[in-house]
């Protein structure tokens, strides 16, 4: 038993050093990634992309499974978009709401027969509608198939060369697109995906489909996720980006090279982790052909989606969330410690496996391994609160680098009190809210045994309410 | 151990600490450099309105010289002429180029970026020579800067260097290509010339900046790169030719439909559409009705515009789901 727990608390101590040592250092990498980033705005041609014939059409993927509240919103924000030239493909998978018959009477759709590509079986079609306001406006009704079926249904409908999906209760700001294409067009032959920044609406006022008034939400666990956000997005992806080693292109918004994904087979109908499977798999493939490539996380094109507001709703997400990374780690665990694979076989793909997917079962069995400790005198009571106090302080830290990067960056939040209360909300997420996530995450494991597989739809209030 | 963790906690605690003073000098910092580039762009307005007008002024101090030129760069695209000659007079003789040209050498990138990058906006041809050198600089963002400056200074002797870049991806793709649109007519002779070039990618290039820069006479030149060996020249040279409306190479574009190659017969059938001609019709239609998916769609489309009458006649399952796809849009539209 002694040596049981000796062995518990070296593999316990090096997991946090370790962890925290990594964080810090991101936190560095995003630092230089971001300030960099925003230098090289001001002369990266961004206007002259927009004007420019060079720069190529972009079709965006939108999949909707009973969607009927906010979808219209969505649509309207997609067509608002600054960028040259788009087609807006909505892929309807067989929803049992309104949501069909809300977008044939909001865009003035009309039927069509629709000729699809062959590359990627998918459910089949219904029907195909095009708006006669919006030619622009493609919407394919399907039998439902889950989100990525209504996402090969849409690659194999898409015309231009590069695609974007997004989920349907997500609004792009109105440079989102540009932005997040902008390595492409600078980088054609080299970039084969990019995803932006996603970022949360609840608490934003919101007017025809755009974030006029950025605010924070009344909701404390809605708040909590905002700061998760900055970490997750300005730190985390943008040290992973600079590393060539991104994983996760969110689901919510990223943009591919049509040709690539149609190749890898598009995106996978038996995961529900498809966003994440789809980027591990272009890295795999791209790497075992050789061939020279990045897929890039951009921080400043901005996607807004509404967060969960309630404890229920939030925990299927993590659980699904961590679902999806654990099937896709298991698919393509031949990727671990394959010096083949560079950095992303050596260090990315194992930090995910160590950290993400085993982080919350080793965090939670530290817990009553503490206890017992300290209960059976092996543990002085100083060692106990030091400890706690070094943990706290540590992830105290990581939080406020991370919002003070928001604030040094993009400065979204313009009201003082917005920004006084994300602070605590920082240091307030180290108490409870980490645990709470492990807890969820662990119990996908349990849905994991059991094969649950759904959209993961939530009730939704429509992203155009205040919260 | 216990004093690491009492130290470990003083540092981290001092960390946050400083992240949160950070955070919050950085807000009133960047909130008094807002009110004073406000208060330094109100006070020079006049002074641009008065250079851009071509009258009498008096030089500003370096401090306000970035200032001004950051006003004039946005009015530079509209100026043009004697005006945007008076700009850069104005820069020439405060110095302010000579101290830009300078900061090109500077150790941190990024300054050199900015100094490349407000170079283009002084409008100073005395920098081409330098900005041309720039494009060979180490970092990437200061050859795009570099690029960028070139084409707003429409400078014609820097043809080759940009489709250079514009092709080994040395600067941003369309920053590149954007610069060189920018010279206009200036890049047609070194555009020509390289469409005969032994490297595929710069013949692709020049055909395909040929076609958005390029006249009607190019046409012949056009359709001698529709017999390309590199397939990506061809569709390129298809593409130009569309473009250009080229209708004297109706014929030779009609004869890229049986390319080999699915992306040029794509290429060649779009090219059809918007040079116009029925003779192309039943090309087209024998296209949509039984080739790959791209190249079927695109000539469907390119059916809808020479030839709608056609397009509706054959708007029936036999002729399959392109044709019928496009006369359902086409029957929209009209």
């Amino acid at each position: 038993m002694t040596l049981a727990l000796q062995a518990t608390a070296v593999v316990a101590l090096l997991y946090f050093a370790a962890l925290n040592a990594i964080y810090l250092v991101f936190t560095g990498i995003a630092w230089r990634g971001v300030t960099h980033h925003l230098r090289a705005r001001a002369y990266s041609g961004e206007d002259e992309a927009f004007a420019s014939p060079l720069t190529p059409p972009i079709s965006i993927l939108l999949p909707a499974y009973n969607e009927a509240t906010g979808i219209v919103e969505s649509i309207r924000s997609l067509l608002t978009l600054r960028y040259p030239e788009i087609e807006i493909v909505v892929v309807n998978d067989g929803s049992t709401d309104e949501t069909m018959r809300t977008l044939v009477e909001a865009f003035d759709l009309v039927r069509i027969r629709k000729a699809l590509r062959d590359a990627v079986p998918t459910k089949p079609l219904r029907s195909a509608y095009v708006s006669r306001r919006h030619p622009e406006l493609l919407v394919l009704d399907k039998e439902n198939g889950g989100k990525a079926d209504a996402l090969n249904m849409g690659l194999s409908a898409a015309q231009y060369p590069y695609v974007c999906a997004i989920d349907a209760d997500t609004m792009l700001e109105e440079d989102a697109l540009m932005r997040v294409a902008k390595p492409i067009l600078d980088d054609p032959s080299v970039v084969a995906a990019a995803g932006g920044i996603v970022r949360i609406a609840n608490g934003c006022r919101v007017d025809h489909g755009r974030v006029v008034e950025v605010g924070l939400p009344r909701s404390p666990l809605a708040t909590l996720q905002v700061v998760e956000y900055f970490r997750a997005f300005l730190v985390g992806r943008m040290g992973w980006s600079r590393l060539r080693s991104l994983l996760i292109i969110s689901g919510a918004f990223g943009l591919f090279r049509r040709s690539l994904v149609e190749a890898v087979g598009g995106w996978r109908t038996d995961t529900v982790g498809e966003d994440v499977e789809l980027v591990v798999r272009l890295h795999r493939y791209l790497r075992d052909r050789g061939e020279e490539y990045r897929i890039e996380f951009v921080p400043d094109p901005v996607c807004w989606t509404e967060a969960p507001e309630d404890l229920r709703t939030l925990g299927g997400q993590r659980r699904r969330w961590q679902r999806g990374l654990a099937e896709t780690l298991w698919r393509h665990r031949g990727l671990f410690m394959r010096p083949r694979y560079g950095v992303l076989g050596c260090f990315g793909f194992p930090y995910f496996v160590i950290f993400e997917l085993c982080g919350p079962l080793i965090e939670l069995v530290g817990f009553p391994v503490t206890i017992y400790a300290y209960a059976t005198g092996r543990l002085s009571l100083p060692f106990l609160i030091g400890f706690f106090v070094v943990s706290l302080l540590l992830g105290v830290l990581l939080s406020v680098a991370a919002l003070a990067l928001e604030e040094f960056s993009f400065r979204r939040h313009s009201s003082t009190r917005d920004v006084v209360r994300l602070l605590v909300f920082s240091v307030a997420e180290n108490v409870g809210y980490r645990q709470l996530n492990d807890v969820w995450r662990l119990l996908a494991f349990v849905d994991l045994a059991r094969r649950r597989r759904t959209w993961g739809a939530q009730q939704r209030r429509g992203i155009g309410v205040r919260s | 151990m216990q004093a690491l963790f009492a130290w470990s906690s003083v540092a981290l605690g001092g960390g946050s600490v400083m992240f949160v003073s950070l955070l919050l000098f950085r807000r009133i910092r960047l909130y008094r450099i807002e009110v004073e580039r406000d208060q330094a762009e109100e006070r020079l307005e006049p002074l641009a309105l008065a250079l851009v007008s071509g009258e009498e002024t008096e030089a500003v101090d370096t401090r306000d010289a970035g200032v001004l030129a950051g006003l004039l760069s946005r009015y530079a695209r509209q100026v043009t002429g004697d005006s945007r000659s008076a700009l850069a007079d104005y820069f020439e003789a405060s110095g302010s180029v000579d101290r830009a040209m300078a900061a090109l050498g500077d150790r941190h990138a990024w300054r050199r970026a900015a100094a490349a990058d407000l170079l283009g906006a002084m409008g100073s041809e005395q920098a081409i020579g330098a900005l041309r050198d720039a494009l060979g600089d180490g970092s990437r963002d200061v050859r795009t800067a570099a690029a960028r400056s070139l084409g707003r200074l429409r400078a014609s002797a820097a043809v080759e260097d940009l489709v250079r870049v514009f092709v080994t991806a040395d600067v941003a793709h369309g920053v590149a290509g954007e610069a060189l649109l920018g010279l206009g007519s200036a890049a047609l002779p070194a555009l020509r010339a390289l469409t005969h070039h032994g490297d595929p990618g710069l013949r692709e290039a020049a055909v395909e900046l040929l076609g958005l820069l390029g006249e009607p006479a190019d046409s012949p030149l056009l359709v001698a790169r529709l017999r390309d060996s590199a397939a990506e020249v061809r569709a390129s040279a298809a593409r130009a030719l569309g473009r250009l409306a080229a209708e004297d190479a109706a014929a030779a574009v009609r004869g890229a439909l049986d390319d080999r190659i699915p992306f040029v017969r794509a290429a060649a059938a779009r090219a059809l559409g918007e040079i116009g001609g029925r003779d192309a019709a039943p090309a087209l239609l024998a296209l949509a009705r039984s080739d790959h998916y791209d190249a079927a769609q695109s000539a469907a489309r390119a059916l809808a515009r020479v030839d709608p009458e056609l397009l509706a006649a054959a708007g029936r399952e036999e002729f399959g789901q392109h044709v019928l796809e496009a006369a359902d849009r086409a029957a929209i539209r009209s």
